[in-house]
């Protein structure tokens, strides 16, 4: 009787001592067993030596995120919200109605400014008289009357007030130059500065600010969406 | 994964039971290779990334479930089962088993050779003979491949198989003995000769 069903178990080393020392018996006493036991060792033998299949992408799953991803989500969804919120600041305040100052030191500039107000509505900067302080500030009075809601003012790109200083080196010429040229944003002259500085209510004259705000509101809300989809998906 | 990696393996699981990702990621990298070789000769290439992926991630979910001792089988287990799972949900006639019968072993089985050929013990570098095994693999049923593949290529013990494929170690022992002895009779019947002892 031989015992074919244990062989694969004696070469496993997988026999119970009593098992594997009567299956050791019977092979010393049996050349067909042998010649079995050797077929299969050859036979795991081959199968071990099978080439790994080896996979065409990694398999290991992301299950970690790095550790700045949580921070930073936080601080994009607080930028988006101040960006929003400054978006909506700075349009309502381009869309105050201009208040006369007298006191300032270029104060030619808001009184034709003002009546510039009535009279051209919401015209365009690139008009076509390039001409002296007056029609300068007009032009520059015109787009800021446009501003009055913040979709004009694209109309005219105004440089911020942050620069304040160097603008006052510019010369009325120059400033009128770039006027025309719709979209220039080229320092604005003193009488567009000193405008700007009045605060009560006035409003630089071309102010794409809403826009950058809106833009790095929504920038940031994206990021914000997309960092939190990534955390939620570990 | 030798001895050697015992050590590292173990504290690179503690920290991955206590939310460790990272070191979750890193134990999944060992196994990678590992898994996705059994997986591709137990369902063949086309499944088994996303099996493997699937059961890493599984492993990973279920991290705080596992109370054994080898990480190595228990995420083998998740890919068997995965895979035999698999296999099952591809047939299309269900009723076909997994196993044949159950035989007597000691009853014949084993081919006889038509005529003398090469023997088996010298041919494992032979792309032939891999290339026969390989297809015969494919060919048994999926329980005793899964069985013989845990043995052979992967080295566990047929208690780990049994913890493995949650059977006893008495049908551990006679899936491998009939995988093997399926694959020696294809490998006789297409001309290769066992030694002669």
């Amino acid at each position: 009787m031989h015992p074919f069903g244990d062989l694969s178990a004696y070469l496993d080393g997988a026999l119970s001592p009593e098992t594997r020392a009567s299956v050791q018996a019977h092979l010393d006493a049996c050349a067909l067993c042998r010649r079995r036991l050797a077929e299969l060792r050859g036979t795991a033998r081959l199968i071990a030596a099978l080439p790994a299949p080896v996979p065409s992408r990694s398999l290991v799953p992301r299950v970690s995120v790095p550790v700045w991803l949580a921070p930073l989500r936080t601080f994009s969804t607080f930028a988006s919200g101040a960006a929003v919120f400054l978006f909506l600041a700075s349009a309502v305040v381009s869309s105050f109605p201009r208040m006369t100052s007298a006191g300032s030191a270029p104060a030619a500039a808001p009184a034709p400014a003002a009546s510039a107000l009535d009279t051209r509505g919401g015209a365009t900067a690139a008009t076509s008289s390039p001409n002296a302080s007056l029609s300068d500030p007009e032009k520059r009075a015109a787009p800021a009357a446009a501003t009055a809601s913040p979709g004009a003012a694209f109309n005219v790109v105004t440089p911020s007030p942050v620069p304040a200083p160097a603008e006052r080196t510019v010369t009325a010429d120059q400033a009128v130059k770039t006027r025309q040229d719709a979209g220039s944003a080229a320092p604005s002259s003193d009488v567009a500065l000193a405008a700007r500085s009045e605060r009560g209510g006035d409003q630089a004259p071309f102010n794409p600010f809403p826009w950058v705000w809106l833009a790095l509101g929504v920038t940031f809300a994206a990021l914000s969406f997309f960092l939190g989809r990534r955390l939620r998906s570990t | 994964m030798g001895p050697d990696a015992g050590g590292a393996t173990e504290a690179l699981l503690d920290r991955a039971r206590r939310g460790d990702a990272r070191a979750f990621e890193r134990l999944a990298l060992e196994l990678e290779r590992p898994l996705y070789r059994h997986a591709a000769r137990m369902l063949g290439h086309d499944d088994a990334e996303d099996c493997v992926q699937d059961a890493l991630l599984s492993a990973w979910k279920s991290l705080a479930s596992f109370e054994g001792t080898s990480f190595r089988a228990w995420v083998f287990r998740i890919v068997t089962n995965r895979a035999l799972d698999r296999l099952r949900s591809r047939r299309r006639h269900p009723e076909l088993p997994l196993d044949p019968p159950a035989e007597d072993d000691d009853s014949a089985g084993w081919a006889e050779p038509a005529a003398p050929g090469p023997e088996l013990a010298d041919l494992a570098s032979d792309r032939e003979a891999l290339r026969v095994v390989e297809e015969a693999l494919a060919h048994i049923p999926a329980d005793q491949r899964a069985a013989l593949l845990l043995r052979d290529v992967e080295g566990f013990a047929y208690e780990e198989i049994a913890t493995i494929t949650s059977t006893e170690i008495g049908t551990v022992k006679s899936r491998i003995h009939r995988g093997r002895l399926a694959v020696r009779n294809i490998l006789i019947s297409r001309g290769w000769r066992g030694s002669s002892g």
